[in-house]
């Protein structure tokens, strides 16, 4: 087998796989988004006209807000505590290291059903601790810091191992020059360590994207808990779920998903190109 | 994409071997007991878990969270849990087991195979294909679940244990990290040794490459482990019969239950939190098994750099 | 076979999934079971889509210790409930009449039911649609200004923090269906032997009647490979009465039967945790004040949605509930006629 061959060997057992369920669900997805399956008529083909009710639905638009907004609010704090615990654990300065690298990494390990379940009862007005200080986090205003709390308490440690990886990589040439200059270990972190770390947390900062667009699990589990608070639109997927199974318009949820990928797609893309364009 | 991104494990032997040389610094208490408290935020949540299980369903509403209730029922709460209804909580573990360890090791074998074919062997629509897959990362769950479901509903498949496993196997993320550890993992030099031995390229694969590409692997087959182990939507559309579910679909059904219409089973409230508990235990324990895997750099000891 | 409650019949049948059980003789059984019930499985041409299985009566069930304590009266019309409820709150700020939740849409459609409420009228691919109508905005405007008065809760219900307040006391009625009692019993240990149960207060002094909760039924589906053995195993499943009584006594269902109902043996039964009340013949007798006559829609999950989003949402926050049922009604109509219903907006 020559080498030219082989690289299609390689790759068909994915590839045929990802074909038939990714990509032929994809193209029954786009093709059910051009119809209208009414409860009375049946299926009526529609064109566009999805697509054109979701760009101006007022409720995908808020959901959308709000995804946005998580985004631009949740993100940072997180990756600012991953990349603090990243730079701790890989310091030297820590006693029992391994111990905090394990312990923050263990909420990855939890289901959203088990994550919803603990921060439902800890947020609740009767018990919590935040009820002694007569804070309710499940409203209208504190809901969505509620929810980012969550996120972050699941995926920091997520992003903490990549960028640690990362951190582990960088070549002990560098440090042992930093030495040679006198660099303490706080201008080593800052002069080498982040800088080597540009590459990861763009990768972190591209899944957040993808995330943060998605939310999906954690506002649908805590909804029971206050569900005058999240209503079946809260996030454009969590619409798309409801549009499917509470109000069987599965071929408006199917464009509206799509719409949502667009979103995702570009924003991501904005992302990196921002990034790169601000190398020096 | 223009930017590199590296991958966690491309650690190479020649680096690894001298961190210990870089210079140790004094232990900083300030910093421990800064990351102390980190650490608090991330495992208090856990730990009124391990403490509410304990607990029946009368003290779980009416004493303090984060201590002990009157009973200390832990030891009846987990054999209730097994027992409830059949020893239906024993048959979701093991469709767990059996969804999440099928589902990654076919995950990361498919991958494995795919990112070295991508990253070592140029062909035609080569980078066409890549983009392609790696553009799907983006596309949201909801997406394709519904469409899935309807053509699984067609083929038949719905409500079997295929229609769980089948859709994890193809892991794009997972791809995309092989793809980018076979680029630096595996050296030049190694495979042209094997070449010029006149070893075939699966021969090649699989007793030469495999073994650089372990942590990968490793690695992939973690996250695609938690991934499926954690799967919640797609199981609740695509599962109706209860022997089927996992362990997150289960647990939500009798967190559903214990509320529902003719109230008899408020009981299962201790269950679900002690079922809860339960559940996170073997992953927790498959990460701390496996950590070491991860970290190990890789002796490519056949070729001397 | 499948268990389909009563509210999501019309649901199932508007897609033609359930089958017609009248060739298969379920007009003999016409008589067994509570004739309000019957109505409920009955389609807009005669056809029976199902068989009763059990009921929900509403009722309300109290702390009578609590109502001691705090020298309440049973209140037996909306206005002596409004009354206590302000008295109470009055005595005890910690301490609410009961909790109406906001997203609750099973017990609210219950108090519409008792209330007269005419909301749903179906028709094949004709409704009726009426959710704001005089005896809804009624309720509304009712529990809104409780609400709004902050002397009755919102809180969601069946959660940790509602168990909790069940509790500890601080809801001191609950306005609950027959299968209401039983849920105390499992969740509410350490109040046993304090409850007692009521009829539900009524608009008008004198009158008598109830709405109703939930309650389920045996269908059969289309498609099924055994349409006769289903649905005569539907038909024993549900009035057979040592069947119909083992679903009281195992699964603690309020009946659908009037021969168990009319039992002797079922009516004389005490409840240890109402301090020995004969619970069954309460309910029983409110069984009979249900209105007869209600329709659920083809798309009650649209509806209950919409139903939270707007007036539960008001209720929850002390805003304008009866204003709210207007935003409801108009959502319910442009959601039916996007899907091709005829619709009669009330």
């Amino acid at each position: 087998m020559t080498a030219k061959r082989a690289g299609y060997v390689f790759v068909a057992p994915f590839l045929v796989l990802f074909l038939l369920l990714f990509m032929f669900p994809l193209g029954y997805a786009a093709y059910l988004s051009l119809f209208k399956d009414q409860l009375v008529g049946g299926t009526v083909f529609a064109g566009l006209a999805n697509y054109t009710r979701a760009l101006s639905d007022p409720q995908l638009l808020q959901g959308a807000g709000r995804v946005g907004l998580f985004f631009l609010i949740q993100v940072p704090i997180m990756l600012l505590i991953s990349l603090a615990a990243a730079l701790a654990i890989d310091s030297g300065l820590l006693r029992a290291a391994r111990v905090f690298r394990l312990g923050v990494f263990l909420p990855y390990a939890v289901p959203s059903v088990v994550a919803a379940l603990m921060w439902g009862y800890l947020y609740g007005p009767s018990f919590g601790p935040l009820a002694r200080f007569g804070f309710d986090p499940l409203t209208d205003t504190l809901m969505l810091p509620a929810l980012g709390n969550i996120v972050t308490w699941e995926f920091a440690g997520y992003n903490m191992i990549i960028l640690y990886a990362a951190l582990r990589t960088v070549p002990a040439e560098r440090y042992e020059a930093a030495a040679v200059d006198g660099a303490g270990p706080w201008r080593t972190a800052w002069s080498i360590k982040i800088p080597a770390l540009r590459p990861a947390l763009l990768l972190c900062l591209v899944f957040s994207v993808i995330g943060s667009f998605q939310l999906f699990a954690e506002p649908n589990l805590v909804q029971r808990l206050a569900p005058n608070v999240i209503n079946a639109a809260y996030t454009p997927n969590l619409y798309a779920y409801s549009l499917a199974f509470t109000s069987q318009q599965v071929n408006y949820a199917a464009a509206v998903s799509f719409l949502l990928g667009l979103v995702i797609l570009v924003v991501s893309y904005a992302v990196l190109y921002t990034a790169n364009r601000s190398r020096r | 994409m223009t930017t590199t991104l590296t991958t966690p494990t491309t650690a190479t032997p020649a680096r690894r071997a001298s961190r210990p040389r870089r210079p140790r610094s004094r232990r900083s208490n300030v910093l421990t007991l800064g990351m102390v408290a980190i650490l608090v935020y991330f495992l208090f949540p856990l730990f009124w878990l391990v403490v509410a299980a304990t607990k029946n369903t009368g003290d779980l509403f009416s004493t303090f969270g984060l201590w002990l209730g009157h009973d200390f029922s832990l030891v009846s709460n987990i054999r209730e849990t097994f027992t409830h209804n059949h020893g239906e909580y024993a048959r979701w573990m093991a469709n767990t087991l059996v969804y999440a360890t099928v589902s990654a090791v076919g995950a990361s074998a498919l991958a494995t195979f795919a990112g070295y074919g991508f990253a070592r062997y140029t062909f035609r629509g080569r980078g066409a294909l890549l983009g392609l897959v790696l553009g799907t990362i983006m596309v949201p769950t909801t997406a394709l679940a519904i469409p899935t479901y309807l053509l699984f509903s067609k083929a038949g498949l719905v409500n079997t244990p295929w229609a769980v496993i089948l859709p994890s196997l193809v892991s794009p993320f997972g791809l995309f990290l092989m793809w980018v550890y076979a680029r630096d993992a595996v050296s030049d030099s190694l495979l042209e040794a094997a070449r010029i031995d006149g070893a075939g390229e699966l021969a090649i694969f699989f007793r030469v490459v495999l073994r650089s590409l372990g942590p990968g692997f490793v690695t992939v087959l973690l996250f695609t482990l938690v991934a499926t182990w954690n799967n919640y939507f797609l199981p609740l559309i695509m599962l109706n019969d209860p022997g089927y579910y996992p362990i997150t679909v289960g647990l939500a059904s009798w967190s559903a239950q214990a509320v529902g219409g003719s109230g008899a089973n408020a009981d299962l409230l201790a269950c679900v939190v002690t079922g809860s508990l339960l559940s996170i235990i073997p992953l927790i324990a498959a990460f701390v098994l496996l950590q070491r895997y991860w970290q190990s750099g890789l002796s490519a000891g056949a070729v001397k750099e | 076979m499948a268990q389909v409650e009563f509210q999501y019949i019309p649901t199932f049948s508007i897609t033609k999934s359930l089958v017609d059980l009248r060739p298969y003789g379920a007009d003999a059984n016409k008589s067994k079971f509570v004739d309000w019930t019957w109505g409920q499985v009955t389609g807009p041409n005669g056809e029976i889509f199902a068989y009763p299985q059990d009921t929900g009566p509403m009722g309300m069930v109290y702390r009578a210790d609590l109502f001691a304590k705090y020298k309440i009266d049973v209140p037996k019309t909306w206005d002596e409930f409004a009354a206590a409820a302000r008295k109470l709150h009055a005595a005890d700020g910690k301490v609410y009449l009961t909790d109406m939740a906001a997203n609750e849409t099973g017990a609210w459609h219950g108090l519409m039911w008792q209330a007269g409420s005419k909301p749903y009228t179906v028709n094949g691919t004709t409704v009726g649609l009426a959710v704001n109508d005089t005896a809804s905005k009624k309720v509304a405007d009712y529990w809104g200004g409780l609400a709004k008065e902050g002397v009755v809760a919102t809180d969601p219900d069946f959660t940790d923090t509602w168990f909790q307040g069940l509790n500890s006391g601080k809801y001191a009625a609950w306005l609950t269906a027959a299968w209401g009692p039983v849920f105390l019993g499992g969740s509410a240990k350490s109040t046993a032997g304090k409850w007692k149960a009521a009829p539900l207060p009524q608009w008008d002094a004198g009158s008598n009647v109830s709405g109703n909760w939930g309650g389920s039924t045996t269908a059969v589906i289309k498609g099924t490979a055994n349409p006769i053995a289903a649905a005569k195993f539907a038909e024993f499943l549900n009035s057979d009465p040592e069947s119909a009584k083992m679903f009281n006594t195992v699964q603690n269902f309020f009946p659908a039967t009037t021969a168990l109902l009319a039992d002797p043996s079922f009516a004389a039964q005490k409840s240890e945790f109402f301090g020995g009340q004969q619970l069954n013949q309460l309910f029983g007798q409110i069984g009979d004040t249900v209105n007869k006559g209600w329709q659920w829609p083809p798309f009650l999950d649209q509806s209950n949605q919409d139903w939270t989003e707007t007036v539960g949402k008001a209720l929850a926050d002390k805003a304008d509930a009866a204003g709210a049922t207007d935003q409801w009604q108009q959502r319910v109509t442009s959601y039916a006629k996007d899907q091709g219903f005829t619709v009669n907006a009330g």
